[in-house]
Protein backbone atom coordinates (compact mmCIF):
# COMPACT_ATOMS: atom_id res chain seq x y z
CA UNK A 1 0.00 0.00 0.00
CA UNK A 2 1.18 3.50 -0.81
CA UNK A 3 0.30 6.88 0.65
CA UNK A 4 -0.05 10.28 -0.99
CA UNK A 5 -0.71 13.61 0.72
CA UNK A 6 -2.67 15.95 -1.50
CA UNK A 7 -4.58 19.21 -1.44
CA UNK A 8 -7.81 19.22 -3.42
CA UNK A 9 -9.36 22.48 -4.53
CA UNK A 10 -12.97 22.27 -5.67
CA UNK A 11 -14.28 25.11 -7.82
CA UNK A 12 -17.67 26.42 -6.76
CA UNK A 13 -19.66 24.29 -9.20
CA UNK A 14 -18.13 21.09 -7.81
CA UNK A 15 -18.40 21.83 -4.10
CA UNK A 16 -21.69 19.92 -3.79
CA UNK A 17 -20.50 16.85 -5.76
CA UNK A 18 -19.45 13.80 -3.71
CA UNK A 19 -16.30 13.37 -5.78
CA UNK A 20 -13.97 12.30 -2.96
CA UNK A 21 -16.36 9.49 -2.01
CA UNK A 22 -16.77 8.40 -5.63
CA UNK A 23 -13.00 8.32 -6.11
CA UNK A 24 -12.50 6.34 -2.90
CA UNK A 25 -15.15 3.78 -3.79
CA UNK A 26 -14.23 3.38 -7.44
CA UNK A 27 -10.49 2.92 -6.89
CA UNK A 28 -10.51 1.36 -3.43
CA UNK A 29 -8.71 4.29 -1.83
CA UNK A 30 -8.83 5.17 1.84
CA UNK A 31 -9.07 8.96 2.24
CA UNK A 32 -8.11 10.45 5.60
CA UNK A 33 -9.20 14.10 5.83
CA UNK A 34 -6.86 16.34 7.84
CA UNK A 35 -8.01 19.81 6.98
CA UNK A 36 -10.97 21.31 5.15
CA UNK A 37 -12.26 24.76 4.30
CA UNK A 38 -15.30 25.76 2.31
CA UNK A 39 -15.91 29.40 1.42
CA UNK A 40 -18.46 31.07 -0.83
CA UNK A 41 -16.37 30.45 -3.90
CA UNK A 42 -14.23 27.41 -3.25
CA UNK A 43 -13.75 24.19 -1.30
CA UNK A 44 -10.34 23.07 -0.05
CA UNK A 45 -9.51 19.64 1.30
CA UNK A 46 -6.15 18.42 2.60
CA UNK A 47 -6.05 14.66 2.88
CA UNK A 48 -3.96 11.55 2.94
CA UNK A 49 -4.84 8.91 0.36
CA UNK A 50 -3.91 5.28 0.94
CA UNK A 51 -4.17 2.54 -1.66
CA UNK A 52 -2.33 0.64 -4.38
CA UNK A 53 0.08 2.86 -6.31
CA UNK A 54 -1.79 2.40 -9.62
CA UNK A 55 -5.15 3.03 -7.97
CA UNK A 56 -3.87 6.26 -6.44
CA UNK A 57 -2.75 7.45 -9.87
CA UNK A 58 -6.13 6.54 -11.35
CA UNK A 59 -8.06 8.13 -8.49
CA UNK A 60 -6.13 11.40 -8.77
CA UNK A 61 -6.64 11.39 -12.54
CA UNK A 62 -10.39 10.87 -11.95
CA UNK A 63 -10.51 13.97 -9.72
CA UNK A 64 -8.50 16.04 -12.18
CA UNK A 65 -10.78 15.06 -15.05
CA UNK A 66 -13.79 16.08 -12.98
CA UNK A 67 -12.28 19.58 -12.62
CA UNK A 68 -10.70 19.36 -9.18
CA UNK A 69 -7.23 20.94 -8.78
CA UNK A 70 -4.96 18.32 -7.24
CA UNK A 71 -1.66 19.50 -5.77
CA UNK A 72 1.12 17.93 -3.79
CA UNK A 73 1.00 19.32 -0.26
CA UNK A 74 4.57 20.66 -0.30
CA UNK A 75 4.08 22.64 -3.52
CA UNK A 76 6.75 22.72 -6.20
CA UNK A 77 10.17 21.71 -5.01
CA UNK A 78 12.17 22.97 -7.96
CA UNK A 79 13.31 26.51 -7.17
CA UNK B 1 23.22 29.52 22.91
CA UNK B 2 19.83 28.74 21.43
CA UNK B 3 16.96 31.17 21.12
CA UNK B 4 14.69 28.68 19.38
CA UNK B 5 11.81 27.09 21.27
CA UNK B 6 11.06 24.59 18.52
CA UNK B 7 8.90 24.32 15.44
CA UNK B 8 5.25 25.31 15.20
CA UNK B 9 2.57 24.46 12.63
CA UNK B 10 1.51 27.53 10.66
CA UNK B 11 -2.03 26.15 10.38
CA UNK B 12 -3.01 24.46 13.64
CA UNK B 13 -0.29 25.87 15.93
CA UNK B 14 0.83 22.43 17.14
CA UNK B 15 4.33 22.52 18.58
CA UNK B 16 7.23 20.26 17.63
CA UNK B 17 10.82 19.92 18.87
CA UNK B 18 13.58 21.43 16.71
CA UNK B 19 14.20 18.46 14.49
CA UNK B 20 14.32 17.52 10.82
CA UNK B 21 10.60 18.08 10.28
CA UNK B 22 8.75 20.23 7.80
CA UNK B 23 5.10 19.17 7.73
CA UNK B 24 2.66 18.94 10.65
CA UNK B 25 1.78 15.28 11.03
CA UNK B 26 -1.75 16.16 12.10
CA UNK B 27 -2.98 18.73 9.58
CA UNK B 28 -0.13 18.65 7.02
CA UNK B 29 0.40 22.38 7.45
CA UNK B 30 3.96 23.67 7.02
CA UNK B 31 6.16 24.15 10.08
CA UNK B 32 7.86 27.36 11.12
CA UNK B 33 10.61 28.16 13.64
CA UNK B 34 9.32 29.51 16.95
CA UNK B 35 11.66 31.80 18.95
CA UNK B 36 11.99 32.88 22.56
CA UNK B 37 11.68 36.62 21.97
CA UNK B 38 11.96 37.56 25.66
CA UNK B 39 15.39 35.95 25.75
CA UNK B 40 16.38 37.52 22.42
CA UNK B 41 15.43 40.98 23.69
CA UNK B 42 18.00 40.70 26.45
CA UNK B 43 20.83 39.81 24.11
CA UNK B 44 20.09 41.60 20.83
CA UNK B 45 20.11 45.38 21.22
CA UNK B 46 21.09 48.29 19.00
CA UNK B 47 24.10 48.75 21.27
CA UNK B 48 25.18 45.12 20.95
CA UNK B 49 25.09 45.37 17.15
CA UNK B 50 27.82 48.01 17.09
CA UNK B 51 30.64 45.51 17.55
CA UNK B 52 29.29 42.75 15.35
CA UNK B 53 30.53 41.76 11.89
CA UNK B 54 28.85 43.33 8.86
CA UNK B 55 27.28 40.06 7.71
CA UNK B 56 23.85 38.48 8.14
CA UNK B 57 25.15 36.77 11.28
CA UNK B 58 25.03 40.03 13.25
CA UNK B 59 21.37 39.06 13.85
CA UNK B 60 22.29 35.51 14.96
CA UNK B 61 19.71 35.43 17.76
CA UNK B 62 16.95 35.70 15.14
CA UNK B 63 18.34 32.90 12.98
CA UNK B 64 17.59 29.26 13.82
CA UNK B 65 21.02 27.83 14.49
CA UNK B 66 22.19 26.84 17.97
CA UNK B 67 25.95 27.01 17.47
CA UNK B 68 28.26 29.34 15.56
CA UNK B 69 27.60 29.34 11.77
CA UNK B 70 29.99 27.09 9.87
CA UNK B 71 29.37 28.23 6.28
CA UNK B 72 28.45 31.48 4.58
CA UNK B 73 30.41 33.49 7.11
CA UNK B 74 30.48 36.48 4.77
CA UNK B 75 26.92 36.25 3.47
CA UNK B 76 24.56 39.18 3.77
CA UNK B 77 24.91 42.84 4.71
CA UNK B 78 24.77 43.70 1.04
CA UNK B 79 24.53 47.38 0.03
CA UNK B 80 21.32 49.35 0.34
CA UNK B 81 21.95 52.19 -2.04
CA UNK B 82 19.96 55.35 -2.55
CA UNK B 83 19.13 55.17 -6.25
CA UNK B 84 18.88 58.85 -7.12
CA UNK B 85 19.38 58.46 -10.88
CA UNK B 86 16.74 55.76 -11.15
CA UNK B 87 14.44 57.76 -8.85
CA UNK B 88 14.56 60.70 -11.27
CA UNK B 89 13.70 58.49 -14.21
CA UNK B 90 10.79 56.93 -12.34
CA UNK B 91 9.65 60.27 -10.93
CA UNK B 92 9.88 59.37 -7.24
CA UNK B 93 11.57 61.09 -4.33
CA UNK B 94 13.16 58.38 -2.19
CA UNK B 95 14.16 55.11 -3.82
CA UNK B 96 16.55 52.45 -2.52
CA UNK B 97 17.98 49.31 -4.08
CA UNK B 98 18.74 46.38 -1.78
CA UNK B 99 21.50 44.82 -3.84
CA UNK B 100 21.82 41.08 -3.24
CA UNK B 101 23.37 40.71 -6.69
CA UNK B 102 26.68 41.03 -4.83
CA UNK B 103 25.91 38.58 -2.03
CA UNK B 104 28.72 36.24 -0.99
CA UNK B 105 29.66 33.64 -2.14
CA UNK B 106 27.45 33.07 -5.22
CA UNK B 107 25.89 36.45 -6.03
CA UNK B 108 22.27 35.91 -5.10
CA UNK B 109 19.96 36.18 -2.10
CA UNK B 110 20.00 32.36 -1.92
CA UNK B 111 23.34 32.61 -0.12
CA UNK B 112 21.39 33.80 2.93
CA UNK B 113 19.07 30.81 3.13
CA UNK B 114 21.70 28.24 2.19
CA UNK B 115 24.13 29.58 4.83
CA UNK B 116 21.50 28.89 7.47
CA UNK B 117 20.37 25.57 5.97
CA UNK B 118 23.84 24.05 5.70
CA UNK B 119 24.97 25.34 9.10
CA UNK B 120 21.81 23.74 10.52
CA UNK B 121 22.31 20.52 8.55
CA UNK B 122 25.77 20.22 10.09
CA UNK B 123 24.32 20.73 13.57
CA UNK B 124 21.96 17.84 12.83
CA UNK B 125 24.96 15.74 11.79
CA UNK B 126 24.16 15.27 8.10
CA UNK B 127 27.04 14.36 5.80
CA UNK B 128 25.10 15.01 2.58
CA UNK B 129 23.14 18.04 1.45
CA UNK B 130 20.84 18.24 -1.56
CA UNK B 131 18.50 20.54 -3.40
CA UNK B 132 16.26 20.70 -6.45
CA UNK B 133 16.91 23.88 -8.34
CA UNK B 134 16.94 25.73 -11.63
CA UNK B 135 19.86 28.00 -10.84
CA UNK B 136 20.75 30.23 -7.91
CA UNK B 137 19.94 27.70 -5.22
CA UNK B 138 21.99 25.03 -7.03
CA UNK B 139 24.94 27.43 -7.26
CA UNK B 140 24.82 28.33 -3.58
CA UNK B 141 24.39 24.79 -2.24
CA UNK B 142 27.19 23.52 -4.52
CA UNK B 143 29.55 26.27 -3.37
CA UNK B 144 28.80 26.18 0.33
CA UNK B 145 28.84 22.37 0.54
CA UNK B 146 32.26 22.44 -1.12
CA UNK B 147 33.48 25.02 1.39
CA UNK B 148 32.79 22.71 4.32
CA UNK B 149 33.49 19.36 2.69
CA UNK B 150 29.95 18.00 2.61
CA UNK B 151 28.76 15.69 -0.13
CA UNK B 152 26.19 17.45 -2.33
CA UNK B 153 23.50 16.15 -4.67
CA UNK B 154 22.09 18.85 -6.91
CA UNK B 155 19.06 18.05 -9.06
CA UNK B 156 18.38 20.25 -12.05
CA UNK B 157 16.23 19.94 -15.18
CA UNK B 158 18.37 18.32 -17.91
CA UNK B 159 17.77 21.16 -20.38
CA UNK B 160 19.05 23.98 -18.15
CA UNK B 161 21.17 26.74 -19.75
CA UNK B 162 24.89 26.03 -19.95
CA UNK B 163 25.86 29.04 -17.81
CA UNK B 164 23.85 27.85 -14.85
CA UNK B 165 25.20 24.33 -15.13
CA UNK B 166 28.80 25.60 -15.11
CA UNK B 167 28.16 27.82 -12.06
CA UNK B 168 27.24 24.69 -10.08
CA UNK B 169 29.49 22.11 -11.76
CA UNK B 170 32.65 24.08 -10.98
CA UNK B 171 32.27 23.20 -7.27
CA UNK B 172 32.25 19.50 -8.15
CA UNK B 173 28.95 18.38 -6.61
CA UNK B 174 26.96 15.35 -7.77
CA UNK B 175 25.07 17.37 -10.36
CA UNK B 176 22.20 15.42 -11.88
CA UNK B 177 20.13 16.56 -14.83
CA UNK B 178 16.66 15.05 -14.78
CA UNK B 179 15.08 14.23 -18.12
CA UNK B 180 11.47 15.10 -17.63
CA UNK B 181 8.97 17.89 -17.48
CA UNK B 182 8.64 20.25 -14.57
CA UNK B 183 6.08 18.14 -12.70
CA UNK B 184 8.12 14.97 -13.10
CA UNK B 185 11.24 16.64 -11.72
CA UNK B 186 9.27 17.83 -8.69
CA UNK B 187 7.74 14.43 -8.11
CA UNK B 188 11.09 12.62 -8.33
CA UNK B 189 12.83 15.04 -5.94
CA UNK B 190 10.02 14.63 -3.45
CA UNK B 191 10.45 10.84 -3.59
CA UNK B 192 14.25 11.04 -3.26
CA UNK B 193 13.89 13.39 -0.29
CA UNK B 194 11.61 10.98 1.53
CA UNK B 195 13.80 7.93 0.86
CA UNK B 196 17.36 9.15 1.51
CA UNK B 197 18.54 10.60 4.80
CA UNK B 198 20.00 13.74 3.28
CA UNK B 199 19.53 17.36 4.21
CA UNK B 200 17.40 18.57 1.31
CA UNK B 201 17.71 22.29 1.99
CA UNK B 202 14.40 23.23 0.38
CA UNK B 203 12.43 20.19 1.54
CA UNK B 204 13.17 18.66 4.94
CA UNK B 205 15.35 21.56 6.16
CA UNK B 206 12.93 24.14 4.75
CA UNK B 207 11.67 25.61 8.04
CA UNK B 208 15.26 26.56 8.98
CA UNK B 209 16.37 27.42 5.44
CA UNK B 210 13.52 29.88 4.90
CA UNK B 211 14.41 31.83 8.06
CA UNK B 212 17.66 32.97 6.41
CA UNK B 213 15.61 35.32 4.21
CA UNK B 214 14.71 37.41 7.25
CA UNK B 215 18.25 38.77 7.42
CA UNK B 216 17.48 40.88 4.34
CA UNK B 217 14.69 42.63 6.24
CA UNK B 218 16.82 43.30 9.34
CA UNK B 219 19.53 44.78 7.15
CA UNK B 220 17.14 47.08 5.30
CA UNK B 221 15.81 48.38 8.62
CA UNK B 222 19.26 48.92 10.09
CA UNK B 223 20.62 50.52 6.91
CA UNK B 224 17.69 52.97 7.01
CA UNK B 225 18.64 53.80 10.60
CA UNK B 226 15.85 51.67 12.03
CA UNK B 227 13.12 53.23 9.94
CA UNK B 228 11.18 50.86 7.74
CA UNK B 229 10.39 51.92 4.18
CA UNK B 230 6.77 52.81 3.37
CA UNK B 231 6.85 50.53 0.32
CA UNK B 232 8.88 47.45 -0.56
CA UNK B 233 8.76 45.59 -3.86
CA UNK B 234 9.77 41.93 -3.64
CA UNK B 235 10.10 39.20 -6.29
CA UNK B 236 8.17 35.99 -5.64
CA UNK B 237 8.77 32.42 -6.74
CA UNK B 238 7.71 30.05 -3.95
CA UNK B 239 6.48 33.04 -1.93
CA UNK B 240 8.84 32.53 0.99
CA UNK B 241 10.97 35.71 0.77
CA UNK B 242 8.02 38.11 0.87
CA UNK B 243 6.55 36.27 3.87
CA UNK B 244 9.85 36.25 5.74
CA UNK B 245 10.59 39.93 5.05
CA UNK B 246 7.28 40.75 6.67
CA UNK B 247 8.11 38.45 9.57
CA UNK B 248 11.46 40.20 10.01
CA UNK B 249 9.77 43.61 10.21
CA UNK B 250 7.21 42.35 12.73
CA UNK B 251 9.99 40.82 14.83
CA UNK B 252 11.88 44.13 14.87
CA UNK B 253 8.65 45.82 15.98
CA UNK B 254 8.21 43.24 18.73
CA UNK B 255 11.79 43.74 19.92
CA UNK B 256 11.41 47.53 19.93
CA UNK B 257 13.93 48.23 17.17
CA UNK B 258 11.37 49.99 14.94
CA UNK B 259 8.01 51.71 15.42
CA UNK B 260 4.80 50.00 14.40
CA UNK B 261 5.23 48.38 10.98
CA UNK B 262 3.65 50.63 8.38
CA UNK B 263 5.19 49.14 5.25
CA UNK B 264 3.17 48.10 2.23
CA UNK B 265 4.54 44.97 0.60
CA UNK B 266 4.25 44.43 -3.17
CA UNK B 267 4.71 41.11 -4.94
CA UNK B 268 6.42 40.97 -8.35
CA UNK B 269 6.27 38.02 -10.77
CA UNK B 270 6.88 37.35 -14.46
CA UNK B 271 3.75 37.42 -16.59
CA UNK B 272 4.09 33.80 -17.72
CA UNK B 273 4.26 32.55 -14.13
CA UNK B 274 2.28 34.79 -11.80
CA UNK B 275 0.01 32.60 -9.66
CA UNK B 276 0.51 34.78 -6.55
CA UNK B 277 -0.03 38.08 -8.40
CA UNK B 278 -3.18 36.65 -10.00
CA UNK B 279 -4.61 35.57 -6.63
CA UNK B 280 -3.92 39.03 -5.16
CA UNK B 281 -5.46 40.86 -8.09
CA UNK B 282 -8.49 38.59 -8.17
CA UNK B 283 -8.81 38.92 -4.38
CA UNK B 284 -8.88 35.12 -4.19
CA UNK B 285 -7.67 32.80 -1.43
CA UNK B 286 -6.82 30.11 -3.92
CA UNK B 287 -3.52 29.89 -5.75
CA UNK B 288 -4.19 28.33 -9.15
CA UNK B 289 -1.06 26.43 -10.28
CA UNK B 290 0.27 27.40 -13.72
CA UNK B 291 2.73 25.99 -16.25
CA UNK B 292 5.60 28.50 -16.12
CA UNK B 293 6.43 30.42 -19.29
CA UNK B 294 8.68 33.40 -18.57
CA UNK B 295 12.32 34.35 -19.14
CA UNK B 296 12.55 34.88 -15.36
CA UNK B 297 13.38 31.24 -14.74
CA UNK B 298 14.55 31.78 -11.18
CA UNK B 299 10.98 32.85 -10.37
CA UNK B 300 9.28 30.14 -12.44
CA UNK B 301 7.47 28.18 -9.74
CA UNK B 302 4.01 27.29 -10.98
CA UNK B 303 2.68 25.90 -7.71
CA UNK B 304 4.25 28.07 -4.99
CA UNK B 305 4.57 26.30 -1.64
CA UNK B 306 4.12 29.54 0.33
CA UNK B 307 1.75 31.14 -2.16
CA UNK B 308 -1.13 31.39 0.28
CA UNK B 309 1.09 33.02 2.92
CA UNK B 310 2.51 35.45 0.36
CA UNK B 311 -1.01 36.56 -0.60
CA UNK B 312 -1.89 36.89 3.07
CA UNK B 313 1.22 39.02 3.74
CA UNK B 314 0.49 41.41 0.88
CA UNK B 315 -3.10 41.76 2.05
CA UNK B 316 -2.19 42.34 5.69
CA UNK B 317 0.27 45.04 4.69
CA UNK B 318 -2.30 46.67 2.36
CA UNK B 319 0.12 46.22 -0.53
CA UNK B 320 -0.56 45.04 -4.05
CA UNK B 321 1.04 43.05 -6.87
CA UNK B 322 2.17 43.43 -10.45
CA UNK B 323 3.56 41.24 -13.20
CA UNK B 324 6.13 41.97 -15.92
CA UNK B 325 6.25 40.78 -19.52
CA UNK B 326 9.50 39.40 -20.96
CA UNK B 327 10.10 42.69 -22.82
CA UNK B 328 9.50 44.74 -19.68
CA UNK B 329 11.93 42.50 -17.77
CA UNK B 330 14.73 43.11 -20.31
CA UNK B 331 14.03 46.87 -20.40
CA UNK B 332 14.15 47.04 -16.60
CA UNK B 333 17.46 45.14 -16.44
CA UNK B 334 18.91 47.68 -18.88
CA UNK B 335 17.38 50.63 -17.02
CA UNK B 336 18.95 49.58 -13.71
CA UNK B 337 22.31 49.08 -15.40
CA UNK B 338 22.16 52.45 -17.20
CA UNK B 339 21.06 54.49 -14.22
CA UNK B 340 22.69 52.83 -11.22
CA UNK B 341 25.47 50.68 -12.67
CA UNK B 342 23.96 47.45 -11.36
CA UNK B 343 23.62 44.41 -13.60
CA UNK B 344 20.82 42.23 -12.28
CA UNK B 345 19.39 38.94 -13.49
CA UNK B 346 15.87 38.44 -14.80
CA UNK B 347 14.33 38.27 -11.31
CA UNK B 348 15.68 41.76 -10.63
CA UNK B 349 14.25 42.88 -13.95
CA UNK B 350 10.85 41.55 -12.88
CA UNK B 351 10.99 43.44 -9.59
CA UNK B 352 12.05 46.76 -11.08
CA UNK B 353 9.56 46.45 -13.96
CA UNK B 354 6.77 45.75 -11.48
CA UNK B 355 7.87 48.67 -9.30
CA UNK B 356 7.87 50.96 -12.34
CA UNK B 357 4.33 49.91 -13.27
CA UNK B 358 3.06 50.34 -9.71
CA UNK B 359 4.56 53.84 -9.62
CA UNK B 360 3.05 54.70 -13.02
CA UNK B 361 -0.33 53.46 -11.81
CA UNK B 362 0.06 55.69 -8.70
CA UNK B 363 -0.40 52.59 -6.54
CA UNK B 364 2.98 53.52 -5.06
CA UNK B 365 2.99 57.29 -4.45
CA UNK B 366 5.93 59.40 -5.67
CA UNK B 367 6.73 61.08 -2.37
CA UNK B 368 7.26 58.13 0.00
CA UNK B 369 10.23 55.83 0.61
CA UNK B 370 10.47 52.76 -1.63
CA UNK B 371 12.83 49.77 -1.48
CA UNK B 372 13.25 47.51 -4.51
CA UNK B 373 14.79 44.12 -3.69
CA UNK B 374 17.32 42.96 -6.27
CA UNK B 375 18.00 39.30 -5.61
CA UNK B 376 20.43 38.07 -8.26
CA UNK B 377 23.29 38.92 -10.61
CA UNK B 378 22.98 39.59 -14.33
CA UNK B 379 26.16 37.72 -15.22
CA UNK B 380 24.17 34.50 -14.68
CA UNK B 381 21.47 35.26 -17.27
CA UNK B 382 23.38 37.20 -19.91
CA UNK B 383 21.62 35.44 -22.78
CA UNK B 384 18.34 37.30 -22.17
CA UNK B 385 19.84 40.73 -22.83
CA UNK B 386 22.48 39.88 -25.44
CA UNK B 387 20.13 40.30 -28.39
CA UNK B 388 18.95 43.74 -27.35
CA UNK B 389 22.42 45.22 -26.89
CA UNK B 390 24.41 47.02 -29.62
CA UNK B 391 27.04 45.04 -31.46
CA UNK B 392 30.67 45.54 -30.49
CA UNK B 393 32.31 48.42 -32.35
CA UNK B 394 35.49 47.29 -34.10
CA UNK B 395 38.16 49.63 -35.47
CA UNK B 396 41.66 49.33 -36.94
CA UNK B 397 44.51 49.81 -34.45
CA UNK B 398 45.29 53.41 -35.47
CA UNK B 399 44.16 56.88 -34.42
CA UNK B 400 42.64 57.76 -37.78
CA UNK B 401 40.34 54.77 -37.60
CA UNK B 402 39.22 55.78 -34.11
CA UNK B 403 38.57 59.35 -35.12
CA UNK B 404 36.66 58.23 -38.16
CA UNK B 405 34.54 56.12 -35.83
CA UNK B 406 33.68 58.86 -33.37
CA UNK B 407 32.93 61.23 -36.21
CA UNK B 408 30.34 58.88 -37.68
CA UNK B 409 29.38 56.04 -35.43
CA UNK B 410 29.33 57.61 -31.99
CA UNK B 411 26.83 60.40 -32.56
CA UNK B 412 23.91 58.30 -31.47
CA UNK B 413 25.60 57.45 -28.22
CA UNK B 414 26.28 61.09 -27.44
CA UNK B 415 22.65 61.87 -28.06
CA UNK B 416 21.61 58.97 -25.84
CA UNK B 417 23.86 60.19 -23.06
CA UNK B 418 22.26 63.61 -23.28
CA UNK B 419 18.90 62.06 -22.59
CA UNK B 420 20.31 60.46 -19.49
CA UNK B 421 21.98 63.70 -18.41
CA UNK B 422 18.62 65.42 -18.73
CA UNK B 423 17.17 63.10 -16.14
CA UNK B 424 20.23 63.31 -13.93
Amino acid sequence: MAKRIVKLTFPQKLVKEPLTFQMAKKYNILPNIRRAKVTETVGELVLELEGQEQDLDKGIEFLKKAGVIVESIVGDILE
Amino acid sequence: MSYVNGLKCRECGREYPKDVLFVCEYCFGSLEVDYDYAKIKKSLTKESLKDRPKTMWRYAELLPIDKEPTVGLFSGFTPLLKANNLARVLGVRELYIKDDSVNHPTLSFKDRVVSVAISKAREFGFDTVACASTGNLANSVSSQAASCGLRAFIFIPADLEAGKVVASQIYNPNLIGIEGNYDEVNRLCSEIASKYRWAFVNINIRPYYAEGSKSMGYEIAEQLDWKLPRHIVVPSAGGSLITKLWKSFKELEKLGFVDKVNTKVYCAQGQGCAPIVTAIKEKSDVIRPVKPKTIAKSLAIGNPADGYYAVDTVRKSKGWAEEATDEEIVEAIKLLAKTEGIFTETAGGVTLAAAKKLIEQKVIPEDESIVVCITGNGLKTQEVVTKSLPKLTKIKPNLASFEEHIKNGDRQKIAENKVIEYYI
